[in-house]
């Protein structure tokens, strides 16, 4: 009687766990190597700015160089913490999806120079 | 929700990051993990200090555990009782009680960090149930130090991209924790079928 038998017989419920526990291994493998696959796109690494962003996050994501959006946006030097993207349109006093849209056309504008 | 918090990330610096990892080893349902991300993330880009977050991500983690462990010392079997209430929290108290059980410190160590909900419900129940401090501080600090170093290094390495940090972190962890529990069944089934051909043996 081979191996498997004997277990299907007289433990099935630990051959059992142990096939749906590799199964659920295979199904991480699986979505780790599309995810990865996905992600590697390059149209997958320009995130859209949002406001919890920072200005040195967004020039990462889309990689250009921080001071080069700090000029085009003519950001302020700031004492304390890195202001976020939110914070700055309200220094403005201009809506959030406005000042967004135009750090989206800066940071498009900058990427297409290089 | 996670925008506000995001948000909150860059202004509180690493206070939020110590902050949230307490909180999340007292069972309170906060964005430890997501928070640790965006922190590495900001850290890689110069807007936070790489070795302030992580040691306060340590921090915190490690401060919330030992309050898990003193508060179930203190409780004992009746905030074991209390905690038992409900049928879902039950459920985790009984697998982290067998768990710290059965495998003692290593147990302690991978609730940190690879079967992260267990985490403090083992605090609770290893304080509860008597379970050594000496035996719990060490294999505690090494998981908590694990589970910083995968997040905040994610974060890290995967800055500006956010979503794929968190993505690629759920399922390295998922690959992790799924195959460490098919190893674990493959060499009980081992075991079972030299127990059985010993077994047949001596009855021959």
């Amino acid at each position: 009687m081979t191996a498997l038998a004997r277990l299907w017989r007289n433990h099935r419920l630990a051959l059992l766990a142990f096939l749906a526990a590799a199964a659920l291994t295979l199904f991480f493998a699986v979505r780790l190597i599309v995810s990865t696959v996905y992600w590697m796109q390059p149209e997958q690494q320009d995130r859209a700015p949002e406001g919890w962003m920072t200005p040195g996050y967004v020039a990462r994501s889309w990689d250009v160089p921080r001071d080069a959006l700090r000029d085009a946006l003519a950001l302020p030097e700031t004492a304390g913490h890195p202001p976020t993207l939110a914070e700055i349109a309200r220094g403005r006093d201009q809506p959030l999806p406005e000042f967004l849209d135009e750090v989206a056309a800066a940071l498009a504008g900058l990427a297409a120079e290089k | 929700m996670t925008e506000t918090v995001l948000a909150l990330v860059p202004v509180w610096g690493v206070w939020l990051v110590g902050l949230t990892t307490f909180l999340s080893c007292l069972a309170l349902p906060v964005p430890a993990s997501l928070i640790m991300l965006a922190a590495g993330g900001f850290a890689a880009v110069g807007d936070m200090a790489l070795p302030a977050v992580a040691a306060a991500a340590a921090a915190g983690a490690v401060a919330g555990d030992h309050a898990g462990f003193a508060l179930g010392r203190v409780g004992g079997p009746r905030l074991m009782a209390w905690l038992e209430r409900r049928p879902r929290r039950a459920r985790l108290v009984g697998r982290a009680v067998a768990e710290l059980h059965a495998r003692g410190g290593l147990a302690v160590y991978l609730s940190r960090w690879l079967f992260s909900p267990l985490g403090p419900w083992v605090n609770f129940a290893a304080g509860a149930t008597g379970f050594p401090w000496r035996r719990f501080a060490l294999p505690e600090a090494l998981g908590e130090v694990t589970w910083v170093a995968i997040y905040v290094g994610l974060g890290w390495v995967f800055a500006g991209n956010l979503e794929a940090a968190a993505d690629l972190a759920g399922s390295v962890l998922g690959l992790l924790a799924a195959g460490a529990v098919t190893l674990g069944l493959g060499l009980w089934l081992r075991l079972l079928l030299r127990q059985g051909r010993q077994r047949s043996r001596r009855s021959a």
